[in-house]
């Protein structure tokens, strides 16, 4: 009883503060969530534009694929529409751990399923000079036209660069974060890809069936 | 005014003056050095970084000073960590919200101010030992300190490696039939330290002479 009536009289204050200080950033977030939601679905549509130019993109299905480890991520794809109606591409947004955060990634793939158009980073709160070089050209364009399977990292010399194939040459400097790029694809991509033949092949046998009836 | 008032008056104007100078938090404590080095490589996230400190300051100086009775010694800098920390949550939430591009510029440096040497010593030194008049005009004179300190060295750096400030065109650039030959490395990190090197041999020097 003593030992309990001890940690209030230490810890009160703090405690209260705690409650306080919560609340306080709860309303915050519930004032601005809007505005910053906003904000990133703005961006999100900005990134996808630049990786499908003059596309535009629909929502088509919010599925929930089974990341390692048994965890579960809801994904949002979105299809590539041109001017004429016909299919570019697709997008969808993934995510990893980083060397500091969080990393988000915004993903292209190509109309078929059968190569990734390219990525952009969403978010990511990595080390500026170093880990956030994952957003510069060296690193994304090792991803571009690749066909869609599982990539390796490797050291820089034990690969090369400018070959499109499913080896990526991680950034001296920033290897923690390329890797964590690399296993962001290979998380994602190829159930994202599953999901979507899926998808596609439930829409045509609707089609036929409607036609049929 | 009582000889009291014209005490208290001086008391504010020492303090509000002290952080703009004589205990000038970059020049002369040499607190707050990672966002210095960081975020000058142009005057607007500098500015940006200025205002959040700041805010940051002004209101954990105002809830320390407030609190300072009720402070347990041994749970004092736990206390002003969470203080610290729900202020820059606020505004970096409000940064994300309205300022979204400067909000990525600036990226990890505004969480970062929960470590920022400056605020925790202002709680520490003087609004858990002061009044709440005191603190707030401390937070005021030592924000106003470090924005501007931040912002000349921005300026420096910004002017040396583009030719401007603000993107506002300064020196004719050499490809623009100018004379001028942008420094790329005074964008770079070593461009910071060169600056804040010579700034401080500067303000060594300045303060000599005065003495």
């Amino acid at each position: 009883m003593y030992k309990i009536k001890h940690f209030f009289q230490q810890s009160w204050l703090l405690i209260v503060t705690s409650f306080a200080f919560g609340l306080l950033i709860a309303v915050a977030n519930a004032r601005w969530s809007d505005e910053i939601e906003w904000n990133k679905t703005e961006k999100l549509n900005r990134l996808s534009g630049a990786l499908l130019p003059e596309a535009r993109l629909e929502l088509y299905a919010e599925v929930e694929i089974e990341l390692d480890k048994g965890k579960k991520r809801e994904v949002k794809l979105r299809e590539a529409v041109s001017r004429a109606g016909d299919r570019v591409g697709w997008t969808f947004e993934a995510a990893g751990s980083g060397f500091q955060d969080k990393i988000e990634l915004v993903i292209a793939l190509d109309k078929d399923l059968k190569t990734i158009v390219g990525y952009k980073v969403l978010s990511c709160n990595e080390t500026p000079g170093f880990g956030d070089q994952i957003k510069d050209p060296y690193l994304r364009e090792q991803f571009e036209d690749a066909p869609i399977g599982k990539f390796k990292p490797v050291k820089r010399g034990e690969g090369d660069p400018e070959k499109i194939d499913s080896e990526i040459v991680t950034i001296t400097g920033a290897t923690v974060s390329s890797e964590a790029v690399v296993n962001i694809f290979n998380a994602y991509v190829e159930k994202v890809k599953g999901k979507i033949e899926e998808l596609v092949q439930k829409q045509k046998e609707q089609i036929s069936d409607d036609k049929e009836g | 005014m009582t000889k009291k008032g014209e005490t208290k008056a001086g008391l504010y104007k020492e303090t509000l003056l002290a952080g703009l100078w004589r205990e000038n938090p970059v020049f002369r404590l040499l607190l707050g050095m990672c966002p210095t080095l960081a975020v000058t490589a142009a005057v607007k996230p500098a500015f940006t970084m200025g205002c959040c400190v700041i805010f940051v300051l002004f209101c954990s100086n105002i809830v320390v000073s407030l609190m300072r009775n009720l402070l347990k010694p041994h749970l004092r800098i736990l206390m002003f960590t969470l203080t610290i920390a729900t202020f820059v949550t606020i505004a970096d939430l409000y940064l994300k919200a309205f300022v979204p591009d400067m909000s990525e510029t600036l990226g990890p440096y505004v969480p970062l101010i929960i470590v920022n040497c400056i605020i925790i010593c202002r709680a520490e030194a003087c609004a858990s030992k002061n009044g709440l008049a005191v603190s707030i005009i401390d937070a005021v004179g030592m924000g106003i300190g470090f924005t501007l300190t931040l912002c000349l060295l921005a300026g420096v750096r910004e002017l040396l490696a583009t030719g401007a400030v603000c993107e506002i065109a300064i020196l004719p650039l050499l490809k623009e039939d100018g004379w001028f030959v942008p420094w790329a490395a005074m964008s770079m990190p070593v461009g910071a330290f060169i600056t804040l090197g010579l700034m401080l041999g500067l303000v060594n020097l300045l303060s000599k002479s005065k003495s």
